[in-house]
């Protein structure tokens, strides 16, 4: 190339809004500043197990877990516009599915033992496949009614869980999650690497990282295809969506499976977190959970699910930090006027309540405003 | 890519020039163009294949040397295709202002005698066609844009691909046709007509042949005249001013040519703005309305500005009026402290500030065409913009004199090009340039010709100037328009004219005083800042006339032209003022196509405004310096 070419080609660059074709426009990443910011939150992600102690490790674990169920959920509620609250059911199918595939055999409990690599896509392909199913029920109602069905969907499946005791152990009893052994190599246990020890919880974190990292950008970039446009025009007018040629009932299965694949990988995860699984931990109150995430969040935002879920799983961290502080609010079980879990019961009823009156963009539209503010210097509009 | 030039192509032709850039950087970007949401690429070699195909084209309809081919159109690649193609089998380009209303149109077309016009889309198809009986030499109408004219059935009309297509027809079957017209080409061909925007009379054709172009691309391009260092392949520039004039020919064709900048074309002269903040021009050129009209804005958004940020704008502007200030005093260069200070200020607001305007990456900016106000020059330096306020016109080729990197003198026009001679008249003071880009005569107009060139070749401007300090030109002003007043003095109306529409609020301002006791001015103002100003005090009004009426406008404006008076001698205050009641337009042949005030039209269909004022009657709406004349038109 001449220099005159090569200079005539730079003058594209340090223009952002300068797009010389479609697929940088709508690339995941159209402009330098938001990749680099990218690749800093990545490596921040990596850097910061090795500064933190083991518990904060495991709840910043949880974080990543969480925040792909939430990233699941927005897909189907903030993008497609179908509020569902039947998440943890599909968790929960995704946790037992692994940990028929993954687990040990003990006493009555089925477990086949198989590897992480055939149970982790089977954790997700399972619940995907009973959306599938459960689909063209729910995509003959919307809005309140779909709410409902889903709760139905919870309870049916908290009964289901509770007598299935092969599968899950059964009610108060509970059983071992999938071992999380990924091509014989176990992500669960104390390592050494390069002559570095490294402890499991730091081990299942960066598991965790990578899956996370994949699903994250499989998201972002699902939601920018035909299919995600799909999901937006069926969320903002079904009428007209359909009017334009585009499937409501295919649209809106889609939106389920996939979105019950993201929640059956997370379920999955989630319960190797906690160690011991019992078929109550996938109750309405989980569902609540993940919708907490999405609306503080961010309501069509993959970013806005991350932020939501660091939020809603370090709360009760903050608000045992704040209790300290609040007299009458002492800790658990000493007769204050609240305990522990009542309070932030009470700051998330409240903080959902405050999100959808004052921000119904949730945190992520909070960062829309702060950095509108300043994309606007030195002007207002 | 047929469109190769061998050994024999001459490069002072400007077909010559891209076609050399052709060769040596075939993939090398000449131009975007904004398509269906995205900046479109076109490489040299793009560029060089078009203007022979639209040159072959031209010569599968029968254009001979010398003959005339018209384009109207806005600004866009096809522009300068047919441009450059028209050039290329020696022909002579018309270029039409867009905004021309059909007589023009008609009367451009008759006077030029163009055999082939393209025109963009079907506004202009439709006003050829209503006038094409009117020009009996006319033979072929090519349109752009073939929506709501595919279905018109004309003999005359032919579209775009089609008029392209008969060009690939007719390079296969005789390849060596440019190239034997361009080894026939003479320095003394003309390659354009461009129309004098006519304030006086109906519009001259000045023609430009290619000596006078390639003199004057190496004297305002090659040789920094326009922009200082001069243009290079990494430079970008937006097009957008209408390319029949010389001033936006010079800095997009010319510049584009010589210098290989690349141009970007704006989507419409109606998003330039969002157009300019995409593509962060490296060089930018503008006339005073437009920057004007950017200061305007600043200051409109700026008042609608949240506490905090105003503050911020009020602190670092008077910081910056103060580098501005050291600046000037050092010819336009920084200094250390002043680019200290420029660098703290330029993290709180003259980046965000210039970012938002699309200035951010401006290294040279100009200001020509008109007289430009040095407060709204100032108003740029503070924000680290510095503008060279440059001066030509039309017959010289746009070359003149300019203002140099670090010999800026605000307020003048600068230095002479080398190799330009410049002088003044004996008496009169009228400007006199003498160069190789004087053009060559009026087009069928000897009479006109002889009277702007003289027997010593001097061009005679028709603007009066004064020395500065021996090495800059001030303009004074038209001779025409200077005002003698009753009392005998000589007063420039523009530099009154020009302080007042520095006003965010005053769009129009005609200054009147020609054999009169006492200077007088007709004001329009600028709608959308003063509906915004209006709408924030909460002063209902309904149309443009209801608006320049309202008691609290007449205040506003009687401050403004108070506040000039007080920079002026007496005799040059204003007295009084009416307002004017309609927006200039175009159409209605108040202004010239390129927004000049037509002062004759004017002062004739607004006599009644004039007389009311120096018939003492004071009857209509406007002012004095301590009354404004309210009229109630009753609350029906």
């Amino acid at each position: 190339m001449t220099t005159a070419t090569k200079e005539s080609r730079k003058t594209v660059r340090g223009r952002p809004q300068l797009f010389t074709s479609y697929a940088r426009e709508m690339s995941i990443f159209n402009t330098r500043v938001k990749r680099n910011w990218a690749i800093v939150g990545i490596l921040a992600l990596g850097i910061l197990p090795f500064l933190l102690q083991r518990d904060m490790v495991a709840l910043l674990t949880t974080v990543l877990i969480y925040a792909i169920g939430g990233i699941g959920l927005n897909l189907l509620t903030g993008y497609a516009g179908q509020v569902s609250l039947g998440q943890a059911f599909f968790m929960g199918l995704g946790a037992y599915t692994a940990a028929v595939l993954g687990g040990e055999s003990k006493g009555d409990v089925i477990g086949l033992g198989w590897d992480m690599a055939i149970w982790l896509p089977l954790a997700g392909l399972v619940p995907a496949v009973i959306a599938l199913v459960l689909a063209p029920l729910a995509a003959r109602v919307r809005g309140l009614y779909l709410a409902i069905l889903t709760l139905g969907l919870v309870f049916i499946g908290e009964h289901i869980f509770k007598e299935a005791k092969p599968i899950t152990g059964g009610a108060g009893v509970g059983r071992a999650p999938a071992d999380p052994v990924f091509l014989g190599f176990d992500l669960f246990s104390n390592q050494t690497i390069l002559g570095y020890r490294i402890d499991r919880f730091t081990i299942f974190y960066f598991a965790t990282l990578v899956i996370f990292l994949v699903l994250a950008f499989a998201a972002r970039n699902f939601v920018r295809s035909r299919f995600g446009r799909n999901f937006a025009a069926v969320r903002d007018r079904d009428v007209a969506a359909e009017v334009m040629g585009v499937s409501l009932l295919r649209t809106k299965t889609l939106a389920f499976a996939v979105s019950s694949f993201y929640a059956g990988i997370s379920g999955a995860l989630l319960s190797i977190v906690i160690g011991r699984i019992s078929p109550e931990t996938w109750n309405i109150f989980l569902s609540i959970d993940f919708l907490a995430v999405v609306f503080i969040g961010g309501l069509a935002t993959i970013t806005g699910s991350i932020m939501g879920a660091v939020f809603v799983v370090l709360l009760p961290k903050l608000v045992n930090w704040i209790t300290g502080f609040i007299p009458g609010a002492g800790g658990i079980g000493d007769g204050g006027l609240l305990n522990v879990f009542e309070l932030q019961t009470i700051i998330f009823g409240l903080l959902i309540v405050l999100f959808l009156i004052l921000e119904p963009r949730g945190l992520y539209g909070l960062w829309l405003r702060l950095r509108n503010y300043f994309k606007a210097w030195p002007f207002s509009f | 890519m047929t469109a190769v030039a061998d050994s024999t192509t001459r490069t002072w032709t400007l077909v010559g020039a891209v076609q050399r850039r052709a060769t040596d950087a075939p993939e090398a970007v000449a131009m975007r163009a904004k398509r269906l949401g995205i900046w479109q690429d076109v490489t040299w070699a793009d560029y060089a294949d078009q203007v022979s195909l639209v040159g072959h084209a031209l010569l599968s309809l029968g254009i001979d040397p010398g003959d005339r081919v018209a384009i109207h159109s806005e600004n866009r690649p096809e522009w300068l295709f047919t441009d450059l193609g028209t050039n290329a089998v020696r022909g002579i380009t018309v270029g039409l202002y867009p905004t021309n209303p059909a007589p023009e149109v008609a009367y451009l077309l008759a006077d030029s005698g163009a055999r082939v016009l393209i025109a963009e889309d079907q506004e202009q198809v439709d006003k050829a066609l209503l006038i094409e009986a009117d020009c009996p030499v006319l033979e072929h109408i090519v349109y752009l844009e073939h929506r709501g004219v595919a279905t018109i059935d004309h003999p005359k009309l032919m579209g775009w691909e089609e008029f392209l297509a008969r060009g690939r027809e007719h390079r296969e079957a005789n390849p060596r046709a440019l190239q034997d017209l361009a080894d026939s080409a003479e320095p003394e061909d003309v390659v354009t007509l461009v129309y004098t925007s006519g304030t006086t009379g109906p519009p001259k054709g000045a023609m430009l042949s290619n000596a006078n172009v390639e003199f004057a691309s190496s004297v305002i391009v090659d040789g920094g005249g326009l922009y200082d260092p001069p243009p290079n392949p990494g430079d970008v520039i937006l097009s957008y001013l209408p390319l029949c004039h010389v001033a936006e020919r010079a800095v997009t064709t010319w510049t584009n040519a010589v210098s290989g900048a690349v141009v970007h074309f704006a989507e419409s002269i109606d998003t330039v703005t969002v157009n300019i903040r995409e593509v962060q021009p490296t060089l930018f050129f503008a006339v005073p309305r437009i920057w004007e009209k950017l200061k305007a804005a600043v200051e409109v958004r700026m008042s609608a500005a949240s506490r905090i940020k105003k503050a911020n704008y009020a602190l670092w502007m008077r910081v910056g009026q103060g580098i501005a200030t050291s600046m000037l005093a050092n010819g336009g260069r920084h200094t250390l402290w002043s680019r200290i200070r420029y660098g703290i200020g330029y993290v709180f607001l003259y980046r965000a500030l210039r970012e938002r305007l699309g200035l951010r990456r401006v290294r040279a900016a100009a200001s020509a065409a008109a007289p430009i106000s040095p407060e709204v020059l100032f108003f740029f330096f503070t924000m680290g913009v510095p503008i060279n306020e440059l001066y030509g016109m039309t017959e010289n080729s746009a070359v003149a004199t300019s203002n140099r990197h670090g010999r800026i003198k605000l307020g003048t026009v600068g230095e002479p090009h080398p190799g330009v001679e410049i002088a003044l008249a004996e008496g009169s003071g009228e400007i006199l340039t003498r160069h190789p880009g004087t053009f060559v005569g009026y087009w069928g107009r000897p009479d006109a010709t002889a009277e702007s060139i003289d027997a010593d070749g001097w061009l005679h401007t028709g603007d009066v100037g004064v020395w500065v300090d021996g090495t800059h030109l001030k303009i004074v002003d038209r001779i025409k328009d200077i005002i003698i007043t009753a009392g005998g003095k000589n007063i420039s109306p523009s530099e009154l004219e020009n302080a007042l529409k520095a006003s965010p609020f005053i769009r129009e301002a005609i200054v009147i005083g020609d054999q009169r006791p006492y200077l007088t001015a007709l004001i329009g103002i600028e709608e959308d800042t003063a509906g915004q100003w209006a709408r924030a005090k909460r002063i209902p009004y309904t149309t443009y006339r209801d608006l320049s009426e309202r008691e609290e406008i007449l205040k506003l404006v009687q401050g403004v032209i108070a506040k000039v008076n007080e920079g002026t001698a007496r005799v040059e205050n204003i007295r009084k003022f009416r307002m004017l009641t309609k927006a200039l337009d175009h159409e209605d042949g108040e202004l010239t196509a390129t927004q000049k005030v037509k002062r004759s039209a004017l002062t004739q269909s607004f006599a009644p405004l004039i007389e009311d004022m120096y018939s003492g009657a004071d009857q209509l709406p406007g002012g004095d310096q301590s009354d404004v004349i309210v009229v109630s038109r009753g609350e029906a």
